[in-house]
This record gives C-alpha cells, structure tokens and sequence, in this order.
C-alpha cells in the first residue's frame, strides 16, 4: 500500500462495502476537481478503482476502463483512466466497455510521485502484471520538529541539523594539525591574559603604588613604563605568533576540503549534475569553503578570545571592586539588545543594496554581452531606458545605507560608552569619598572600553555560526553524495568486446512521472552499424545515455556482449566505449592534450595519425603553433566542422569497440561536411556503431534504422525498408529533401 | 513556390496540413462551441462550412503571466494545435468559463488573498497563507528566482515542489511580512 487511509476514508469505503483488507494501493490528493485544496482519495482493490471525493465513492471496474495514468500539468497533474478500445471479451454479453476517458482526480506538484507510483501501480493490476516495487512515498517530513522536508529527496531538515554534530565533524579537520592547535590555544590564552593585565599595571599599580606617596613602589617609574613596555610587547608577539600559526591552520583546511569537494564531485554520477545547477555547484566549492575558512579564520579564534577576555575582565573587576564591577555590567544586557534589534536593520539594508547592485551589474552585463544585437537591432535608446530605473535603485538603495550607517554607528558607540560614563561617574564620587583609589578607578574605565567592544561582536557570532555550519553541512552533502550509478563490489572484467549491444525493456525517466523511454527492445550486432532516428525529444540522446551508463535504466536491462552493463567494470565500459558527441567540449589546452584526452599516455606518432584519420591533421598543421596551440574555451578559436573532426579524433585515438555518435544538426559547409562524413565512415568500419543521425549521408551508411517516437520504438529495417514504409521514417526522409530543394532554388536566384 | 509544386501537391493533404502548421489559425468565437463530456474533459465543436468536433481538447495560455486571458491555444489529443482564440472575452459568459475553468487546471496558480506567517530560515522560506483555494503550507527555495516580480507588485512564487501561487500586489502584505519578503526577491 502507498499510503495509509485516513480513518474517516476507511470508514466511508467499508460503509460502501469495500472492506479495508482488500485495498492493494490508495493515493491520497491534495487538491479536488473544483480546485480547491482537499483531501480527496482513490484506492484499488483487486478488480476495481475507487474514487473518493466530496461528491461520494465512484467505484470503477479495472477491466471496464482504460490504462489508469497520470498526465502532468504545469503545478498539478491529473490522474486519468484512457479510452478502452472494445475487445473479444466484450462480446460475451458484458455490455459495452467505457470508452470515454475519464477524469478521476486531480493534485498538486507535492503529490506528484505519490500518483506515479499509484498510477504504475494499478497499470500493473490492470495488465495482471507484479506491482512495481513500492518506494516508500510517505510525505517526509522531519520526526523532530514537524517540519515537511524543503527537498522531499532529502531527508534534511535545517532547522534540526545536527549543528553540534556538523561542528564537530569540521573540527575534526583540525586534527592532523592538533599540535599546531594546542600551540595557537596557548598563545591566545597567554595573549589575552597579557591584554588583560595591561590596565592593571598602566591604572592601578601606575597611580596606587608609583605615583602615590604612600605607594609601595613609590617613584619607581621607570621600571613600571619598562615592565608595561615588555607586558604589552609580549602580548603582541603572542597574538601575532597565533594568527600566524592560525592563518596557516586553516588555510590549510580549507584546502583540504577543497580538493575534497572537488574529488567527490567527480566521483558522482551524471545525474547529479543534471539535478543541481552547474552554477550552484560552483557556489559550493568557491562560497561555502569560502565561508567556513572566514569563520574558521575570524570568527572562531575571535571568538575564543573576546570570550575569554570578558571572563578574565569580569573576574579581575569581581575581584578587585564587586560593586563597581556591577555597576559597569548593569548597561551591558541593554547594550546586547540594541545592538542585536539595530544591525538586522543595517543587514537588511545592505542587503537590498547589494541585490540593486548585482541587478544593476546584470543589466550592465546583459547589454554589453548582447552588444551585436543591440546594435543590429539599433535598440541602444532601449538598453539606456533599462539602464536607468536600476541605476536610479542603487543610488536610493546606497542612499539610505549611507543614511543609516551615519546616525547608526555614532548612537552604538555611544551606548557602548554609558557604562564607561557610570564607572567614571559612580567610581569618581567613591574616590572622592576616599572609599576608592584613582589607580582602580582608571583600570575600571579602561577595561570597560575593553569589554564593550567584544560584545559588539558577540552579538553576531551565532549568526555567523549558524552560516558557516549550513555551507559545512552543503559541503558534506556533496561529499558524502552516494553516485547513482556506481560499480559492483565485484564487477565483471571485459578487457575486450565484441561490441554486441542489446536493449530489453528498457523504460527510463529523468523526473517522476515524464518518462523519456518506454519498453524499449533493441539489439545491435557486433560492427552493425545502426542510424537513430526521430524528432528532437524523442528520446535518442537517453538512449545513448543508457547504453554508455551515464545513466541506469529504471526498469529493463542494457546488455553488451550479453552481459548487464551494471554489472561491468567501469573502466572497461569506458574505454571501450567512445562518444563523439553534437557539440564537443574542448579543454582549456593544447590541440595535442585535447586530441589525447581519452589516452593521455599517447604517443606524438598516435596523436598525429588520430588527426590524419579524422581530416584534422591539416588545419591542426596550419595553426600558428601546431599541435601545440591552445584551444578551449580560452585558446584558439576553433570552428564547428574543425571541433567536430578534433572530437573524432579523440576518438579514433582510444579505438573504441563501440561507438556512439551525435551528429550534429548544424549545417556546415559542403566541403566540411564531406571531409567529417569521409572521417567517419573510416572510424566507423569494424566497429559497434550507434548514430544520432541527421544527415541522409549518415543515414545511408547504416545498415539498419531505429526510428524513435515520444520514447517508443516505432520502426525498424533498412533504410529502403522504411521508406518504402512510409510511416515515420518516409516522412522525415521526404522533409529533408524538401528542405534540400528550397535550398537548391535559392541558389538558383 | 506555387509554379513549383504545381500539380504535385495540391492533392497532398499532408503536404496542406503541414503548411498550415505554419499559419496562425484564428478561431471565430462565433463559432466554437465549448462543452464538458461526461469523462470531465472538454470536447470543442467548430461550426462553419466543415464543421470539425474534438472530443478532448488541451487548452493553453501563450502569456500566462502577461496575458492570461488572451491567445489561447486550442490543442487536440495528439497535440497540434488546433487554433488560436484570441480572447476569452469573444466567448459568452457560459462558455469563457469552461475554457476558464479548464486552463485554471492547467495553470493552477492559486491567489494568495493573506500571508499568516512567513519565516526564512537557512536558504528556505516556509510560508503559512490564505488563497483562493483555500489555506496552504508551502516551502520555497531562497535565491534561485523562485519568487519574482512580474509587473508592478505581482509576485509569481514556485515551491519546492513546483507548485505555483500568486500575489496580486505584494506592498499590500503586513510590514513584517513585506521585511522578510524582501529578502527573497
């Protein structure tokens, strides 16, 4: 059972005499067919389908309705039984079948998978197929503090990860540096206990026992200057040999982390990568350890010391004047308050001018990048308009931060001064009764400068805390990622294939509910050459995916040499595998590197005679610096048809037993065109070929067809085969020389 | 073209079809007539010199955001787009609101009317409202244009789910609300 049936549901299907233990599977929606949010409840029992709405129970017989499904809208989905076609068992007497599709439920987004795995589920029932296997699909939701999971495929809540837990983990950084730890933890102590004897010495032992008369060290001056001078300089020293040694603590760790992001990163599948944008990951790796490394820098040795300072501030003022002590503190929670209800403002503000900002810098950006439109369009008038109002925002948002921070900062300082005020006030009356001395009086005023400051800090240091414990916790989520497709335990070795590639059942969806490939049958010979065909969507690029094992199946098998491709060396897989894909991405780097990046042990001799194979060997010759010049995004700009030849180099190089091609859909010029396609036929001779193809020339060099439509196979044969068909295959075929004749008469002109 | 394909093709129909696909198909509201079947799916009758009957049509809105009421695409089972209408307010009351009701299920994008609570908490916000449908506990994601602003003071919002809700003027939302707001746009 997916779900579990609210008792009121139960109580109303066994009043309908459904009895609860024949429910197989129930789904419950969230949202009624007059779209308003409800609870409404569809439940299969072995020969029926029972809806559950307001309206009561409508009770359907599976063998009467059509394949129950679910068809995504845009936040919703619907769950629909189709149209049933009559058949020989309706001859029988039992009445016509119902052949209108039917509405049946209606739900939201959140409920999506909930009425997939339904939908599949009672598919099976009506086939007499096995349920496929249940998920647990109970909405999550964390057992903590109630809260429903932001990322339903993440059972994280942030509001109760375990931060101490988090902390604990990234101090265990730390460890193969402890001694240098215990180094820094002994030189802070010893710098803040020196900055905290300073005022004792330069107030109460400078005024009490030097100046005054009746002193115990009376007039020595000199020594005293001589004892603060060393006092002070020993405190710098120490706090200078500590944020030395810290910088290198942590700069350290967070390289360590670093290249432990980046190392699990390309451990993890494909599929990950499609989920999570490209960008965000980037943020992860640069913002996240950026922001742990602040906090490990700054805010935790900062932290460490102004806590122990106040301690030790408050303990020597305790110990010398109670009172006074009190007194001195009496302002400090008020202090706390304020400043803790004012910044969140200053934040705010900040906030909002550094989004205008980064609003601004993207128009600036936008229009300078587009710069050949705009031109072409002669819309500059335009970009000027688009310009101004997010101009204008900066200079209000900038305006008022200004504003703020002028009477902001003069306020707080003056609060932090209030208790320096009191002690001057109430401790300059004592000394005026003679109940205490000018030495104490003046360590007082200067350990409350001493105190306040700190505070200032401490009020942001939970915040801070709470940050860099969630990038910690981002940076452990993509560590501990567990790759989707990952290797058997004991995987089986290939070291040489025959190239035999086979499909069987295959089925597979990129999100719940919208799959890609249904029940795809298909077997390729050893050096069979074999052309995928169909319209952009249908589902070749999957296919490929799956066969390569960027991607597993979700149901069905991939099979190479009869053997599961799960079960296979990775490696194997990969090396005998080569993909030349529609755009190929070339590396920042050499001709040379790029060529051998599949085999970067190659030799000059391989690489050359890869090249020759391909045609590139002569525009590679012609480049400025051969082989040697840099391509990629930041090299050497090369063109289409000429990445295209280096990335069938690339593969000529690790001589694939199967090949995958994606042909590209943009046109190049004849010539190219003739040069790619003479490369390609000679690459593909003896090899396992798989091809996207678009072009007639690609196409009649298959020996066989698969043409692919909305993720099924619908035809297969030879290319004379389907076009003597004239189904799928004809029509794109005719199109294309359409299109071919309009551009034949364009020429003409 | 014409001379070209003189003789060739003017008996093709697929050939006819396929060229249609690339002319904009204007409905005569005067025309259509809009019902609901008895499976709850709208089925569309074109009257005219060939009348033509859908037994389901799929509706869609062009501008969800800009327009939603104008240039709906009239879609069959297969998906091909049968015409364009060009505005619900060439239908009769009755009518408008069929297709009305059926592109509400599509885009169902429920107002919200008041913001009980709303709180952002590490990278998400979770939001307590009143809509038109009804109340709703939803969570958004922070910082990835999951609440923008279309049009002076709209807000379009999309959960972590995908659903979707609207607010027709948010400087209209309490003060405390508005601040956190701020922070998510």
């Amino acid at each position: 059972m997916n779900a579990e049936v609210p008792a009121p549901i139960k109580e109303r299907l066994s009043a309908a005499g459904i009895a609860e233990r024949d429910i197989l599977h129930a789904v419950g929606s969230d949202l009624c067919l007059d779209g308003r949010y409800g609870e409404d409840w569809a439940v299969a029992t072995p020969d029926s389908l029972h809806v559950v709405s307001a309206g009561g129970i409508d009770s359907l017989a599976l063998d009467r309705i059509g394949p129950v499904q679910v068809e995504s809208l845009v936040s919703g989905g619907l769950l629909t039984a189709g149209r049933r076609e009559p058949d020989a068992a309706d001859a029988d007497g039992a009445g016509s079948p119902d052949e209108t599709e039917r509405l049946l439920l209606r739900f939201s987004n959140s409920r999506a998978r909930q009425f997939g795995a339904f939908a599949g589920a009672v598919a099976a029932l009506q086939k007499g197929d096995e349920p496929p296997a249940a998920e647990a699909l109970r909405e999550q939701t964390c057992p903590t503090c109630g809260l429903r999971y932001p990322d339903q495929e993440r059972a994280v809540c942030p509001r109760c990860i375990d931060k101490r837990g988090l902390f604990a983990r990234v101090l265990g950084y730390l460890r193969p540096y402890r001694r240098l730890a215990a180094v820094i933890a002994v030189t802070m102590l010893a710098a803040t206990a020196l900055k905290t004897v300073t005022p004792l010495l330069s107030g109460r032992v400078l005024f009490d026992d030097v100046l005054a008369p009746a002193g115990r060290y009376h007039g020595h001056v000199l020594p005293l200057v001589l004892l603060i001078v060393a006092v002070t300089a020993a405190g710098v020293a120490a706090q200078m040999l500590y944020q030395r040694l810290n910088a290198r603590v942590s700069v350290q760790m967070v390289y360590d982390l670093k290249s432990q992001i980046f190392t699990a990163l390309q451990r993890l599948s494909l599929g990950f990568f499609a989920r999570k944008q490209t960008g965000g990951l980037m943020v992860r790796v640069n913002h996240d350890s950026m922001n742990l490394s602040m906090f490990f820098i700054d805010g935790l040795p900062f932290f460490v010391v102004n806590l122990v300072q106040i301690v030790a501030i408050v303990a020597v003022m305790v110990a010398l004047e109670p009172v006074l002590a009190l007194l001195l503190l009496l302002p400090a929670p008020a202090v706390v308050l304020i400043v803790k209800r004012v910044f969140p403002k200053l934040w705010r503000l900040f906030g909002r001018q550094h989004r205008s900002l980064a609003i601004l810098n993207g128009v600036v950006d936008d229009s300078l990048s587009g710069v050949r439109v705009v031109k072409a369009f002669g819309q500059e008038q335009q970009e000027i308009e688009r310009f101004t109002p997010a101009n204008d925002e900066v200079r209000g948002a900038e305006l008022r931060t200004q504003r703020t921070l002028a009477t902001l900062f003069p306020s707080v300082a003056f609060l932090t001064q209030i208790g320096g005020l009191i002690v001057w006030a109430a401790g300059g009356w004592q000394v005026i009764g003679g109940s205490l001395t000018l030495g104490v009086l003046i360590t007082f005023a200067t350990y409350s400068a001493l105190l306040y400051e700190p505070m200032r800090f401490m009020t942001m240091v939970v915040e801070w805390w709470s940050m860099a414990m969630n990038s910690a916790h981002r940076i452990f989520e993509v560590v501990d990622s567990v790759p989707e497709v990952a290797e058997r335990t004991d995987p089986v070795a290939l070291p040489h294939m025959h190239g035999a590639v086979e499909l069987r059942g295959v089925t597979f969806a990129y999100e719940p509910n919208k799959p890609v490939l249904h029940e795809i049958d298909l077997t390729v010979d050893s050096g069979e050459v074999l052309g995928l065909v169909g319209h952009t969507g249908a589902g070749k690029s999957t296919l490929i995916n799956l066969i390569t094992r960027l991607y597993d199946t979700d149901s069905g098998r991939v099979l190479i040499d009869g053997i599961d491709v799960r079960d296979l060396r990775i490696a194997d897989l990969r090396r005998q595998v080569g993909i030349i894909l529609q755009d190929p991405y070339l590396f920042d780097g050499t001709a040379a590197e790029n060529l051998a990046y599949g085999r970067p042990d190659a030799t000059h001799a391989q690489i050359v005679a890869a090249a020759k194979a391909a045609f590139a060997h002569d525009f590679i010759t012609r480049l400025p610096d051969g082989y040697d010049t840099r391509v990629g995004p930041r090299g050497h700009g090369l063109s289409g048809g000429e990445r295209q030849r280096l990335s069938i180099a690339r593969a000529v190089l690790i001589d694939p037993r199967i090949l995958i091609l994606d042909e590209a859909t943009s046109s190049v010029d004849s010539e190219t065109e003739e040069m790619i396609q003479l490369a390609l036929e000679r690459l593909i001779r003896g090899r396992t070929t798989i091809a996207i193809a678009h072009r007639l020339s690609t196409l009649r060099m298959a020996h066989r067809l698969a043409v692919l439509e909305k993720g099924r196979l619908v035809e297969q044969g030879t290319h004379d085969e389907l076009e003597a068909a004239g189904g799928i295959y004809a029509t794109l075929v005719r199109k294309q020389r359409d299109a071919l004749e309009v551009i034949g008469v364009g020429a003409q002109r | 073209m014409n001379d070209r394909r003189d003789g060739e093709d003017k008996t093709d129909a697929a050939a006819e079809k396929r060229r249609r696909k690339h002319r904009t198909r204007v409905l005569n509201a005067a025309e259509l007539e809009f019902d609901r079947n008895s499976g709850g799916f709208v089925t569309l009758t074109v009257r005219g010199e060939e009348p033509e009957r859908y037994e389901r049509i799929n509706a869609f809105r062009t501008f969800p955001l800009s327009a939603a009421d104008q240039y709906i695409s009239l879609r069959d089972r297969e998906g091909d787009e049968i015409g364009i209408v060009e505005s619900l307010e060439d239908l009769t009351p009755a009518q408008a609101a069929v297709l009305r009701d059926e592109l509400d299920r599509r885009y169902f994008t429920p107002l919200i009317e008041r913001v009980e609570s709303l709180k952002e908490e590490f990278g998400y916000s979770y939001w307590t409202v009143d809509t038109g449908a009804g109340r709703r506990r939803f969570t958004v994601q922070s910082g990835k244009n999951n609440v923008t602003m279309v049009g002076s003071g709209r807000l379009v919002i999309v959960d972590v789910d995908g659903n979707r809700f609207e607010v027709a003027d948010y400087t209209r939302l309490d003060r405390s609300v508005l601040r956190t707001l701020e922070g998510l746009l």
